[in-house]
């Protein structure tokens, strides 16, 4: 593919790269834009090429999760998932967006997989690519995340409702 | 393959929809602006190539300067049987010239 038409792509699919580098670098903005110029770097030098195999969407991303972990600086949070579940709805907590905090406390691979299918509709199998792993595993941690998120939603929902 | 179908994830499309809205009010940057190597940022380079082109051209041939009149050059110099020969030779170039001998004047 020609320098130009890859630039057209890129820019067509900035603003969900924006939110998928976000979502890899847990949810903090400035390393997100580090991390997308770094990609972009990466592409125009030559170092990450589409060989056109994938969808230049799934290969964009795949090239985005993987610099967000190679950078290391992505920063896991290690509260348990009861502990941000309560946080999250917590009154005196409003600088951690409900939906962010949910997220980030599933597991990565269960928080990668839903994010993909749900957020940027995609298929199992197209996660499985960007994620460099089995279909099989995606599906595993596709439920699980679902189950999780789904108990968290509904505490959610009960504590709002007790109020 | 869809996965997205369940009524069961209704509330999981729910829960990412107001995801998206509350996302949608995020600043995005830009896209970089990638530079793209401009023709005319070639010129100095093209003007500088030429210029050392024609130095070397017009320098190197310097030395070298037709003469009004043909020189002749009239040199001693000793044959196979140690005998002396002159040797006549009739030029309109001349870079630099030295004598074979030490000295003409000196000698003869």
């Amino acid at each position: 593919m020609k320098k130009p038409q890859l630039e057209n792509l890129l820019k067509e699919l900035h603003q969900e790269a924006y939110h998928w580098s976000r979502q890899c670098c847990s949810f903090d903005e400035d390393l997100a834009k580090d991390v997308l110029q770094l990609v972009y770097l990466k592409i125009l030098e030559g170092k990450a090429e589409y060989k056109e195999k994938s969808q230049i969407k799934t290969w964009l991303f795949s090239v985005i999760r993987f610099t967000a972990y190679e950078e290391g600086r992505k920063e896991v949070q290690n509260i348990s998932l009861e502990s941000l579940s309560d946080l999250a709805y917590e009154e005196d907590a409003p600088e951690i967006d409900f939906h962010e905090a949910m997220i980030q406390s599933l597991p990565d691979r269960q928080r990668e997989v839903l994010l993909l299918v749900f957020y940027h509709n995609l298929t199992l199998e197209k996660a499985a690519e960007i994620m460099e792993i089995s279909i099989g595993t995606v599906r595993k941690h596709y439920d699980r995340g679902k189950r999780n998120l789904k108990a968290l939603i509904l505490k959610k929902t009960l504590h709002e409702n007790n109020r | 393959m869809k996965t997205i179908d369940n009524y069961e994830d209704q509330n999981l499309q729910h829960f990412f929809r107001e995801m998206k809205v509350k996302d949608s009010a995020i600043a995005v940057p830009q896209f970089p602006k990638i530079s793209k190597p401009k023709s005319w940022s070639l010129i100095p380079i093209g003007i500088a190539a030429s210029l050392a082109v024609a130095a070397w051209f017009y320098l190197g041939n310097e030395q070298i300067r037709a003469l009004d009149h043909d020189v002749i050059i009239i040199t001693l110099e000793e044959g196979l049987n140690k005998e002396l020969q002159f040797k006549i030779e009739r030029t309109t170039e001349l870079e630099s010239w030295e004598s074979p001998t030490s000295s003409l004047l000196t000698e003869f």
